[in-house]
């Protein structure tokens, strides 16, 4: 009986481990996706408070060079 | 329903046929982690492509830091060369000079097909391309896009754009009417006055709270939206959906010249008997005889002319009785051999006039109303001789054949052949005594007319601003400025008191 069960069982052992592992690989490459998407959205929000600083002090910047500079009255 | 931006392929690892091969279970395996390793291929991808966009991104962020930085380091030095006893703080100064206007930019054209991600736009291009209905174009009367009719981006654009141009009209109008009103009761006083807004009516109506506000706005102000009971937010600008006047048609145009051709059929060929009777006395009584007979066997001519287009055909028999009897055959034989079939319209055309069997082609007395019968005389000379007409009509195949409809018919065919090629030079046309001629020159003037001023309209809307923020831009400030006009109008009545 051990006889007759021993390779195809040793089959079976092998699938099961096998699909242990493909299990482990897709499980990381979902872990890696969320990741990514994840990162891209934090990355983004936080570019666009940049951006909003950025152009704040832009618009500041312009606004103190017009004050300071002299001789441009117009008309 | 949302679209995925990136999709990572193959999506599933195992759902495959198995080839028949002895261990099944090792098969899956392996084609599972090759499927595995595909996956990882497009995950890779996706991730390049991410990090692709945060980086340009931060580029752009870190140039405009950059220039940032340069422009604070300019402005800490001329801080302090600063003095303030040089100053020069003077009354007429600070009236003179330009108040300080920022440079507002509005980001205009966010969700363009420019700005769609690349992973979106390469799922876009998975799909079929719509077919390509632009190849029919060039056989278009109106000049718009054959593919407008089946898929247009712009529709909604050119919607709204023309709603607002219209809006921006009739508020000009108004303001005009406005103005001349007051101009013309300079004495009337304050019939109207301004009503005094106060506080009360706006806390009453949030007295049973927020929700049940219904703002009674004007329609045209832009953009209405109304809180209806149950908190939902919907749109008034269905109201003025009705009153926004549809895309430019030009088909208007179209329609009535066929149904001004079908009108001018029936009756020529029953009052053309008469100068016929006029010319010849002889043949007066044949020519009645031939229009009488020739009604009814207008039908029947058309479809062996087929090969010509639709008013020719029609067209032909009518111009058969009219003139003289030697003219009969001549003239229908050179427009349909000008339309690529030289052999066939000479069988055809004896078989379609019965009653006119047998007639020579003598040299072509030319009928009353003609003038530019010039041009034909030597193409029918050369018909009976010849019997394949092809060289001389077909090279300029639409402006001989309106000469000769209208030099054998009057002015019948004249209207329909210029209507239909509206851009063809009007001066290919006989100069006409008829007295149905002046009303069709003037309806001819009538359509150029409208023809350039179409034109000219679309010419200078294409030349003035396209994008969202000028039209709006424009129509607000022609909104609120007439409002600031009629107030500022008021205040110097009150002062001329």
């Amino acid at each position: 009986m051990a006889g007759q069960e021993d390779p195809v069982q040793q089959e079976i052992h092998q699938d099961w481990a096998n699909r242990e592992y493909i299990e482990v690989i897709t499980s990381s490459i979902k872990k890696t996706a969320n990741f990514l998407n994840s990162f891209d959205m934090s990355c983004r929000s936080r570019l666009a408070t940049i951006n909003e600083k950025l152009t704040a002090l832009e618009r500041r910047i312009e606004y103190i060079q017009t004050r300071v500079t002299k001789g441009e009255t117009l008309t | 329903m949302p679209l995925v931006t990136r999709n990572i392929e193959p999506r599933h690892l195992c759902r495959q046929t198995l080839p028949s091969v002895r261990s099944e279970l090792e098969c899956m395996t392996n084609i599972t982690l090759a499927n595995v390793i595909r996956q990882l291929g497009s995950l890779s991808k996706y991730a390049e492509d991410i990090f692709g966009e945060l980086f340009t991104q931060a580029n752009t962020f870190a140039s405009r830091v950059s220039s940032l930085a340069e422009r604070v380091d300019r402005l800490q030095v001329k801080v302090t060369q600063l003095d303030p006893k040089e100053e020069e703080v003077s009354l007429q100064g600070i009236n003179t000079r330009k108040a300080f206007r920022s440079s507002t930019v509005q980001d205009q054209k966010l969700f363009d097909r420019n700005s769609l991600p690349i992973p979106v736009l390469e799922t876009y291009n998975t799909c079929d391309t719509p077919p390509p209905l632009n190849n029919l174009t060039p056989y278009r009367d109106d000049g718009k896009e054959a593919l407008k009719f089946y898929t247009d981006p712009s529709y909604f654009f050119d919607l709204w754009k023309e709603k607002m141009l219209q809006d921006t009209k009739d508020i000009m109008k108004e303001k005009r009417k406005h103005r001349k009103e007051k101009k013309d009761n300079p004495n009337r006083g304050n019939v109207n006055p301004r009503k005094i807004k106060t506080r009360k009516e706006e806390w009453e109506k949030m007295k049973m709270g927020q929700e049940f506000v219904e703002s009674k706005e004007k329609p045209s102000r832009y953009p209405p939206t109304l809180v209806y009971q149950n908190g939902s937010i919907g749109s008034v600008e269905n109201v003025d959906a009705g009153n926004y006047p549809p895309p430019p048609q030009s088909d208007s145009i179209s329609p009535p010249s066929p149904s001004f051709s079908e009108d001018n059929l029936p009756p020529p060929p029953a009052e053309f008997s008469y100068p016929a009777d006029g010319n010849q006395r002889g043949a007066g009584v044949a020519g009645l005889k031939r229009s009488s007979v020739v009604s009814p066997s207008h039908p029947p001519p058309a479809p062996p002319l087929g090969s010509a287009p639709g008013p020719k055909p029609g067209f032909a028999p009518p111009p058969a009785p009219p003139p003289p009897p030697p003219m009969i055959n001549t003239p229908p034989p050179p427009p349909p051999g000008g339309f690529g079939s030289p052999a066939t319209p000479p069988p055809p055309s004896p078989p379609s006039f019965p009653p006119h069997p047998d007639f020579a082609a003598p040299p072509p007395p030319p009928p009353p109303p003609a003038v530019d019968y010039s041009t034909l005389p030597p193409p029918p000379l050369s018909q009976p001789t010849g019997g394949a007409p092809p060289p001389p009509p077909p090279p300029p195949p639409p402006g001989p054949p309106p000469p000769p409809f209208s030099g054998a018919d009057g002015q019948l065919a004249a209207p329909p052949p210029p209507l239909s090629d509206t851009t063809k030079p009007k001066s290919s046309l006989p100069p006409v005594s008829d007295a149905r001629s002046d009303l069709l020159s003037a309806i001819r003037q009538g359509f150029q007319l409208r023809r350039v001023e179409e034109q000219r309209e679309q010419e200078k809307r294409d030349v003035v601003g396209n994008d969202v923020a000028t039209i709006l831009s424009r129509r607000i400030a022609v909104e609120y400025s007439d409002s600031e006009d009629d107030s500022s109008e008021f205040d110097e009545d009150e002062w001329s008191d």
